[in-house]
C-alpha cells in the first residue's frame, strides 16, 4: 500500500467500497493524509464517514484522531455531469442549450462511461493539488470491473472518431431541413432516407443539436482524458482486485488480472473477501438446516478457491485473505481493524 | 391469486437485482421451475461474460439459442447486433446495409441513443413469445431475461418508452409503442427482485421496488431472498466459533428480512445458502425450493 493512489477494483458486490474505507483508515493510522473516493457507501458507512450528496461539498473531512488527516468523497453521476457542463461551458447560452436538451437527462446517466471518466477525472485533478499523500479510489459498481478503466480511452477514441465529427456537421440548414450527405452521392441519400424512415428526422435533429452543444466540451475532454490515462499507467498508481470467495471465482479473479496487467496497469495486492473460516471436519452430508455443517462446508469451497488463485498466481501478486466477519464494519474502529488486518498480511 | 399459477402465464420475467446477489443462479432456477411445470422456456443472458452455460452444464451459447434440458434453452445477446439485425431485415440490399453498418452515423446513434440496445433486447422476447423465433425454438411461452444490476434495471424498463417518446414515427418508434405497451401489460410481464438478506442489496432492493411503483405504477411479482444461512436454534448449548460465526450472520439475515417485510407487503421467498456446487444440481434444489416457497405465498 505504498503507492500514493490506489484504485480498489471488482466485480459487483464484492466488497469494494468497505475495503477502500478500511485502507483508507489504516493509511490516516500510519501518518498519511488521506482521501477515500467512493461511489456507493452504505447508510453507516456514509455516516460514518460523514459524506452524503451535497453538491456543494467535494472532499469532507471525517472527524477521526490518527497521525494523518482522513477526506472522505461521494462521488455521484448526475452531480458530476452537471459540473463538467458548469465547467467547460463557455456561456450561459451553451449551457442552457445542453441542460435543457432533453437528450440531457437521459444520456447523463446512460452516455457510455461518463460516470467512470468524471471519476478519473476527479481523481487527477485530486492528485495533481498534491494535499493528499494517499488517494484511494473505490470504482462504480458495474458488473464488468474493467468498464471504468476503459473509460478514459473509449471517450478519446469516441472524441476521435469521424462518429462526432459528422455529429458535429451542420446536419441541418438554416431552414431546419436535413442536408443530404452530397459526397456520398446516391449511396448517401439512401441511407439518410433510411435514416428518416427508421427514426426520422426530428430525432436526428435533436442529437446533433445535442452533440453540438457539446461541441466547445470536447477539447478539454481530450487533453484530460489522456492525462487521467498516463496517470492510470503510472508507477505510483496500484490496483488492488477485490474477489468474491469460492471455486468458481478463480477464473473470474484471474480473468481480471490478466486484463489489467495486458492494459500496462500495476497489479498489487489480490484480496479475497468474505472467506469462511477453515474447519477440519467436514461432514459428509450437510443437511439444510444445518448451519454448522453449512459453514464448514463453505469454509472448504471458500479455503480451495484461495489455494486454487495462490497457485496460479506464485509470488507475481501478494494474495490477502479477509475472513468472513461477524458484521460487515461500518464504524471506524472496526474499518481500522480491517485495515490493519491488511496491513499485516501484506507486510509478510 | 395463486403466484405460481401467475407466474407460469406470464411471457416475460425481468430479473433484477444488485450485483453479486445470484441473479443468474435464480434466472436459471426460475427457468427450471417453470420448464418443469411444461412451459417452454427461454433464458436470455446480457451480461458479456456469460455464465448461464455453466449453471445448467450446456456449451456457451455464443449468440445462439441452446437447448439446456427439456423446455429449457439459452440465449447469450448481443444488443448490438440485434439492432444491426434490424437494420439487415429492413434495408434488405447487401451494399446498403454494409454501408449503414459500417457508418460512422449509425455506430454513433446505436451506442448513444439512450433505451435503443435495452429495447432490442425486450423487442426480440417480444418477436420470440408471437412465435418470430428460428427453427430451433420458434415460440418460446416464456423468456426470462437475466437483467444487469439494479440501478440499470429501471433504466432497462423505461428503455422502450423512452425511445417511443423521442422516435415519434419509422418502423422503430412503431415498435418501441408496441414493446412498451407489451412491457406494460401485467398480464404478459414480470418482474422479479433478487436479493440478499444484507443491508445493502435490501437498500437497493427497496429503491428498486420504490422506483417500480413510482415510474411504472407496478410492483414486483416477488422478491427472493437468496443465499440466507438457515435458522439457529437459540438452545444451541455449544458456543464454538463456528456456531458464534453462524448466529452473527442469521441474525443479519433477519434483521434484513424485517426490514424488507417492514417496506415490502408482497410475495417475498427466501431460498437459504445450499452446500451444492454451482452447476444444475444446485439449480433443481434452488427451483424445488422456490416452488415450496411460492406455494405457500
Amino acid at each position: 500500500m505504498s503507492a500514493p493512489l490506489t484504485i480498489v477494483v471488482g466485480s459487483g458486490g464484492v466488497g469494494k467500497t468497505t475495503l477502500a474505507a478500511a485502507m483508507a483508515v489504516d493509511e490516516a493510522i500510519n501518518d498519511n493524509d488521506t482521501l477515500v473516493m467512493t461511489f456507493d457507501p452504505s447508510l453507516r458507512l456514509k455516516d460514518a464517514l460523514g459524506v452524503d450528496a451535497n453538491p456543494e461539498t467535494n472532499e469532507i473531512q471525517v472527524p477521526f484522531e490518527a497521525g494523518g488527516e482522513l477526506w472522505a468523497s461521494l462521488l455521484d453521476a448526475r452531480r458530476t455531469f452537471d459540473t463538467l457542463i458548469d465547467r467547460y461551458a463557455p456561456d450561459d447560452t451553451s449551457r442552457q442549450r445542453i441542460l435543457t436538451n432533453r437528450f440531457y437527462d437521459h444520456l447523463s446517466g446512460s452516455l457510455a462511461g461518463v460516470l467512470e471518466y468524471m471519476a478519473s477525472e476527479r481523481l487527477f485533478e485530486v492528485a495533481s493539488y498534491g494535499k493528499y499523500h494517499r488517494v484511494i479510489l473505490d470504482t462504480p459498481p458495474t458488473r464488468q470491473a474493467l468498464d471504468f478503466l476503459g473509460a478514459p480511452e473509449r471517450i478519446v477514441s469516441f472524441l476521435e472518431s469521424g462518429a462526432l465529427r459528422i455529429a458535429l456537421k451542420p446536419w441541418f440548414d438554416a431552414n431546419g431541413n436535413f442536408k443530404a450527405m452530397a459526397k456520398l452521392g446516391i449511396l448517401g441519400r439512401n441511407v439518410e432516407a433510411f435514416f428518416d424512415r427508421m427514426v426520422g428526422m426530428e430525432l436526428l435533429r435533436d442529437m446533433a443539436e445535442f452533440f453540438q452543444a457539446f461541441a466547445p466540451l470536447y477539447d478539454g475532454f481530450v487533453e484530460r482524458a489522456l492525462e487521467v490515462q498516463k496517470m492510470l499507467r503510472s508507477d505510483e498508481t496500484t490496483f488492488t482486485l477485490v474477489s468474491g470467495p469460492g471455486e468458481q471465482r478463480v477464473a473470474d479473479t484471474l480473468f481480471f488480472a490478466r486484463k489489467l496487467i495486458e492494459t500496462g496497469y500495476r497489479l498489487g495486492p489480490i484480496v479475497v473477501n468474505r472467506v469462511h473460516p477453515k474447519v477440519d471436519d467436514v461432514p459428509e452430508v450437510v443437511n439444510l438446516d444445518d448451519g454448522r455443517g453449512l459453514l464448514a462446508w463453505l469454509g472448504t469451497r471458500d479455503h480451495q478457491g484461495v489455494a486454487q488463485l495462490r497457485e496460479l498466481l506464485g509470488d507475481s501478486h501478494p494474495l490477502v485473505v479477509v475472513p468472513l466477519l461477524p458484521d460487515e464494519p461500518t464504524d471506524l474502529a472496526s474499518l481500522a481493524e480491517l485495515g490493519a488486518m491488511l496491513r499485516e498480511q501484506l507486510a509478510r | 391469486m395463486d403466484l405460481l399459477k401467475r407466474l407460469q402465464e406470464l411471457e416475460l420475467v425481468v430479473v433484477t437485482g444488485k450485483g453479486g446477489v445470484g441473479k443468474s443462479v435464480i434466472t436459471a432456477s426460475l427457468g427450471r421451475l417453470l420448464a418443469a411445470r411444461g412451459r417452454k422456456v427461454l433464458l436470455f443472458e446480457v451480461d458479456p461474460r456469460e455464465n448461464l452455460h455453466q449453471l445448467l452444464d450446456t456449451e456457451p451459447s455464443g449468440g445462439e439459442i441452446i437447448n439446456a434440458s427439456p423446455r429449457l434453452y439459452l440465449q447469450h445477446i448481443e444488443p448490438r447486433e440485434l439492432i444491426d439485425d434490424l437494420v439487415r431485415e429492413k434495408l434488405k440490399v447487401n451494399l446498403l446495409v454494409n454501408r449503414v453498418l459500417s457508418s460512422p452515423v449509425h455506430r454513433h446513434f446505436t451506442e448513444g441513443a439512450p433505451g435503443l440496445k435495452e429495447s432490442a433486447v425486450f423487442g426480440r422476447a417480444l418477436r420470440m413469445v408471437e412465435g418470430h423465433g428460428p427453427p430451433v425454438l420458434r415460440r418460446p411461452d416464456v423468456v426470462i431475461l437475466d437483467a444487469p444490476a439494479t440501478g440499470h434495471g429501471v433504466s432497462w424498463l423505461a428503455a422502450p418508452q423512452l425511445v417511443a417518446d423521442v422516435v415519434r414515427s419509422g418502423p422503430i418508434g412503431h415498435m418501441a409503442e408496441l414493446i412498451s405497451a407489451f412491457l406494460g401489460d401485467r398480464s404478459r410481464c414480470g418482474v422479479v427482485v433478487v436479493t440478499t438478506a444484507e443491508e445493502m442489496p435490501v437498500e437497493e432492493s427497496l429503491e428498486l421496488i420504490t422506483s417500480l411503483d413510482e415510474r411504472f405504477g407496478r410492483e414486483p411479482e416477488v422478491v427472493i431472498a437468496n443465499a440466507l444461512y438457515p435458522a439457529i436454534d437459540e438452545d444451541d448449548g455449544e458456543d464454538d466459533a463456528a456456531a458464534a460465526l453462524w448466529r452473527d450472520r442469521r441474525a443479519i439475515n433477519v434483521t434484513q428480512l424485517e426490514r424488507l417485510n417492514a417496506s415490502w407487503a408482497g410475495p417475498l421467498a427466501e431460498v437459504p445458502l445450499m452446500p451444492i456446487e454451482p452447476g444444475p444440481a444446485l439449480i433443481g434444489a434452488i427451483a424445488r425450493r422456490i416452488e415450496t416457497q411460492l406455494r405457500t405465498l
